[in-house]
């Protein structure tokens, strides 16, 4: 006889849920959904950095048949903008552009032929102010003001000092400081922009479809900017292909199909093409990093100063984030006790960057990492060594008070050090092969989300009805990483089911609980406990029907999935028959799960800001890079990658393997390809061919070490697993190209032409001082 | 996506056919796999009111490789080529070269017709309609200046990127071209006339860069086999796959003995044309020494000439395709 057991998927390797749908073809994105009657929407974009308005003339463009709406920055004063307190940006441009592609209006027409034929009308009038296309030139102190309350073009400065930093330097053994520069990277999702956008006129109400991550921030600034009651819309999130950080704040597609729609009272589709998307942006700015560690002779790290500049482009957006998390994010993955942050996010004439995967971390990081490397080997010390000698002890507060709880990162470094056989093969690859190492560390969600509302973090709800199906309903958008799996898997573990019970609806406002959405590895934290406490509930709800059907104490229950008994010799009842037994009173059955941060986690107040970081629970990672370098020709071919991922628990090990491999081809892009550049203020790369993403081809084989710290509150003692391991790639690869060449790039990424510069410039520099000798 | 413009297309199946829909249309551009056309007509870039698709057309589907002699029809798939039994064994270079084209997809589609015409390339050209306006145009296209050399008194510096054309070159490759009133021979590397001379002297430059007359179109490309030679192809890019080269190097030698005979090395990815380098007959005679290496190095520092068209800097294509040479020298000779 088989023994009767509930079923059990996390720890196990479960496919995508979702998956069938997508690698069959019928999943619908966005752009997918065409109406009846529907019209095409379509930008007009400022061919002007910096200019004043002074007309922007649409006759043309009206008078053109088959053009039903034009609009302008006349029709909307609203501004919008992710963070409440960083609000300056409008829809369509209003008084001036101030970087090229910036949407000034926009045409609802037919078809795309007409519409392109429209834009092609407009004629817009300009007044040319100076312009900026790097922060330095921002920051000149005669440089014009992008926005009226931005003096000096500063979006936001960030200046703490904990400890004592300048005495944490004299004690240093040795002190060093380098320079870094990090290329702007934007997120290359799959999936271009795409926004429906759908008024009845009749009844006021808005519907809009949207390629996002952030739904319900999408429903707030709709009904801002349009001047619509929040009740009157609905925000629809369908299947996404991808997001990476640049959906995670409502962008200007969706408020620009959703003012097109309102003018004709109709179906209005603004689905943009690839170089649009790049233009909206959103990715990562260009960073500039003075770095200054001290170290004692056995590598303690006794103080560091840190200064940050990033290149945010014309409008605010994540801004004041990201600069915030490039300092406080210094913290919580080894022990320091002396630290000075110097941030400065920057204003300039290129698009507003944003919140990409590792958001505010990723360039810091690699920083950190690299010259930690260089002084170890200046040293003679093992970079391994260096960290172990900076370890952190779980649980504990950080100096800018961050909670850590779990801390799996001596574990990390354990296994990539093991794997890779990095005692016995570290110097000893042979001329031009080398192996790298470094680490990082990334949030499990946000403890304060930016819009405050007092409410709880999550909330799920559980439908269970006369079918004995069980449906999620949440706000957290799936967007191909895995949220919808997770959280079916967490309610089918609570209840014991297996998943095929157990369907879910994520991202439609109409029918889910609201959810902040997917950012900051937010979901499977937050979201999942508050799954796990929506599913716990309704466990309860079935063992009590149980145990009046079986006439017996709720607490002799036994729930073992499909079958719930009274002790071991009871037949027991089907899930069938609890089910028809707890309807019995009320119906179809609901049930809410909540989920909320401690405050504990929630960062401190030492200096402005200093909540930025908080969260539940930080995952880590460790990396050895193995490269070969052909000093010839420049180029750096990765051959293998060893990653560790401390992720708390695994609840799924096919998705956790998979988002730690995304991360470490993403960070190896940013590393070695990706580059946003720029012909004053056009954006050049703005294709699929110059914006160099890894192909296949290019993509090494990368070895995953799942490492479980076990969080006391993660789900099931889990962590993020979608982010922390990208930042630690990029220091790995220098590190490793030091190793093979013994040249430092701190310039990323590291192109042939690069590597090639340098080793030139290194055979003419040895060859003088041989000649001047 | 962009809209695409309205456009007809036709598609013979014959010769005759095709001769047929130009004289109906003379305006018409011929589609081969469509891999740069159609991208180039999505930005706006062109706008043919009808295309004429040489994909169908039986005469220029042929392939024929041996060890006489290689000819290989303009509507045959670049894979096609990449694939042969008989070009891998006796052209390994034309094989490498067409192996090494852009991504699988690209090359399931892209022909040898369209290959050796491939529209020249610069990151001031290869941008949208509202790129090119915000930057107002370039000579290649309806404005004043090239933004790559401002101050080049009209020359056009879009860099030439097919890869066959430098590797049926260095095989001495001819071409058939084919007009309304029959057909005419031309050795391949006359076809591009790319030079981009400031003194006037020449006619070609990044915007003209192909000998063909109005109504002509290459048919076929022809090689007749050298006893002995050994070839081979190599590029470098940022990535390795759907990637123009950033520079790429076919060399073709023989060896007697210890002496090298015979050598001819052709570049692209670099210059408004691909090109043959001029002088390597002067390296040939005696040993495989410095002094080849050193030659063959002046000779590519003196005809490669590789702008700012790319994103990669220009001096890195030019001092990497001299690696790129030396190296497949090197290789090739030792056997």
């Amino acid at each position: 006889m088989t023994e009767i057991a509930p079923a059990h998927t996390i720890g196990g390797y479960v496919p995508m849920v979702d998956g069938p749908d997508k690698v069959s073809g019928r999943a619908k994105y966005t752009a997918d959904f065409i109406a009846p009657g529907m019209l095409a929407g379509r930008i007009y974009r400022s061919p002007h950095a910096h200019a004043e308005i002074i007309a922007v003339d649409v006759s043309e463009a009206v008078k053109l048949p088959g053009v039903l709406a034009v609009v302008t920055g006349a029709d909307c004063d609203k501004p919008f903008g992710v963070l409440p307190i960083a609000r300056n940006e409008y829809p369509l441009a209003r008084g001036k552009v101030r970087y090229k592609g910036e949407p000034v209006a926009a045409v609802a027409a037919i078809d795309e032929a007409t519409a392109d034929k429209a834009i092609r009308l407009i004629k817009m009038k300009v007044r040319e102010l100076p312009a900026y296309f790097k922060a330095a030139e921002a920051l000149a102190p005669d440089a014009a003001q992008l926005h009226e309350r931005k003096p000096g073009n500063i979006e936001r400065d960030v200046l703490f000092e904990l400890g004592n930093v300048a005495e944490g330097f004299t004690s240093a053994h040795l002190v060093r400081e380098a320079t870094y520069n990090c290329a702007e990277v934007c997120q290359n999702q799959m999936e271009m922009h795409a926004a429906i956008a759908d008024y009845d006129a009749v009844r006021d109400r808005l519907t809009v479809h949207a390629s996002t991550q952030v739904p319900y921030y999408v429903h707030l600034m709709l009904a801002q900017v349009i001047g619509l009651d929040m009740s009157r819309i609905r925000v629809v999130k369908p299947f996404v292909g991808g997001g990476f950080g640049c959906r995670t704040e409502c962008l200007n597609v969706e408020l620009i199909a959703a003012l097109l729609a309102r003018r004709i009272g109709g179906t209005v589709r603004l689905a943009i093409n690839r170089e649009d998307t790049f233009i909206t942006h959103r990715g990562r700015p260009e960073t500039d990093i003075r770095l200054k560690i001290g170290l004692t002779k056995t590598g303690r790290i006794t103080a560091v100063e840190c200064e940050c500049t990033q290149r945010g482009g014309a409008h605010s957006g994540y801004g004041v984030v990201t600069i915030l998390y490039s300092g406080s994010m210094l913290y919580a993955i080894y022990d320091l006790n002396n630290v000075k942050y110097i941030g400065k996010r920057v204003l300039t004439n290129t698009p507003p960057c944003g919140a990409f995967r590792g958001h505010g971390t990723v360039d810091v990081r690699f920083a950190f990492e690299s010259l930690l490397d260089q002084m170890a080997a200046e040293m003679g010390l093992d970079p391994l060594a260096v960290r172990r000698a900076n370890l952190l002890e779980a649980p504990t507060f950080t100096d800018n008070d961050l909670m850590v709880n779990s801390y799996g990162l001596p574990e990390c470094i354990d296994w990539v050090e093991q794997k890779s056989g990095w005692k016995s093969r570290k110097g000893r690859l042979g001329k031009g092969k080398g192996l790298g190492f470094a680490c990082s560390h990334y949030i499990s969600g946000a403890s304060k989300p930016v819009n405050w509302t007092g409410e709880p973090h999550a909330t799920v709800k559980l439908k269970l009805d006369f079918d004995g199906s069980i449906v999620v309903l949440t706000g957290a958008a799936e967007i191909g990483q895995g949220s919808s799996t997770v959280l079916v898997q967490t309610v089918a573990e609570v209840m014991g089911l297996d998943i095929s019970r157990v369907r879910i609806v994520s991202g439609d406002s109409e029918v889910v609980p609201k959810d902040n959405g997917s950012y900051s590895s937010r979901v499977t934290f937050l979201v999942g406990n508050a799954a796990i406490d929506a599913a716990s509930k309704l466990k309860a709800l079935m063992v009590a029907a149980a145990a009046r059907k079986l006439d017996a104490a709720p607490g002799d229950i036994e729930c073992l999935g499909e079958t719930y008994r009274a002790g071991a010799q009871d037949k027991g009842l089907t899930f069938e028959e609890v089910v028809a037994e707890a309807l019995k009173d009320d119906g179809t059955i609901t049930v809410t799960g909540n989920y909320s941060t401690i405050p504990e986690s929630h960062g401190g107040k030492k200096y402005r800001g200093a909540a930025i970081g908080g969260t539940m629970g930080y995952s880590y990672s460790a990396q050895v890079v193995e490269v070969t370098v052909d000093e010839e020709t420049g180029a750096v071919t990765v051959d293998k990658v060893w990653v560790a991922h401390d992720c708390g628990k695994a609840l799924n090990r096919l998705t956790v393997e998979g988002q730690v491999q995304g991360s470490v081809w993403m960070g190896m892009g940013q590393a070695m390809s990706e580059e946003v550049g720029y012909h004053d203020g056009l954006l050049l790369t703005a294709n699929m061919l110059d914006y160099r993403v890894p192909t296949i081809q290019d993509s090494p084989p990368i070895e995953v070490g799942i490492i479980e710290s076990n969080d006391p509150h993660g789900p099931f003692g889990a962590k993020e697993a979608g982010e922390g391991s990208l930042a630690a790639f990029l220091p790995a690869l220098t590190n490793a190209i030091a190793d093979a060449t013994g040249l430092r790039f701190n310039t990323l990424p590291v192109t042939p032409d690069r590597v090639f510069d340098a080793i030139d410039k290194r055979g003419r520099t040895s060859k003088t001082r041989n000649g001047g000798a | 996506m962009e809209a695409l413009c309205e456009f007809q297309v036709l598609s013979p199946t014959s010769l005759a056919g095709v001769l047929e829909a130009r004289t109906a249309h003379p305006q018409a551009q011929l589609l081969g796999g469509g891999t740069d056309l159609v991208v180039n007509i999505r930005r706006g870039i062109v706008a043919p009111a009808v295309l004429i698709d040489m994909t169908g057309v039986a005469e220029l589907r042929a392939i024929r490789a041996d060890a006489q002699g290689l000819e290989i029809g303009a509507s045959v798939r670049l894979a096609e080529v990449a694939q042969h039994p008989g070009v891998v064994a006796h052209y390994p270079v034309v094989a490498e070269a067409a192996a090494s084209i852009a991504g699988p997809t690209h090359r399931n589609m892209g022909t040898v017709g369209g290959n050796l015409c491939l529209d020249t390339r610069c990151i001031f050209y290869n941008q949208s309609q509202w790129w090119r306006s915000a930057n107002n145009h370039c000579l290649k296209t309806t404005g004043e200046i090239c933004h790559v050399a401002p101050k080049s008194r009209g020359v056009c510096f879009a860099t030439f990127s097919g890869d066959l054309a430098p590797a049926l070159m260095t095989l001495d490759a001819e071409v058939d071209i084919q007009h309304a009133a029959g057909k005419r021979t031309l050795p391949l590397r006359d076809l591009y006339i790319g030079h981009a001379r400031h003194d006037g002297s020449g006619q070609g430059d990044g915007k003209h860069y192909l000998a063909l007359q109005p109504g002509e179109f290459i048919a076929a490309v022809r090689v007749t086999s050298t006893p002995g030679l050994r070839s081979g192809y190599d590029k470098i890019r940022i990535r390795r796959s759907i990637e123009y080269p950033v520079a790429g190097v076919a060399v073709a030698l023989r060896r007697v003995g210890d002496t090298l005979a015979h050598l001819r090395v052709a570049v692209t990815g670099t210059n408004p044309r691909p090109v043959l380098l001029e002088g390597t007959e002067a390296l040939c005679g005696g040993a495989l020494d410095a002094r080849v290496f050193k030659g063959l190095d002046e000779l590519v520092r003196d005809q490669i000439m590789s702008m700012k068209t790319t994103f990669t800097p220009g001096h890195y294509r030019r001092r990497v395709a001299g690696v790129l040479a030396r190296r497949l020298v090197q290789r090739l000779f030792a056997g």
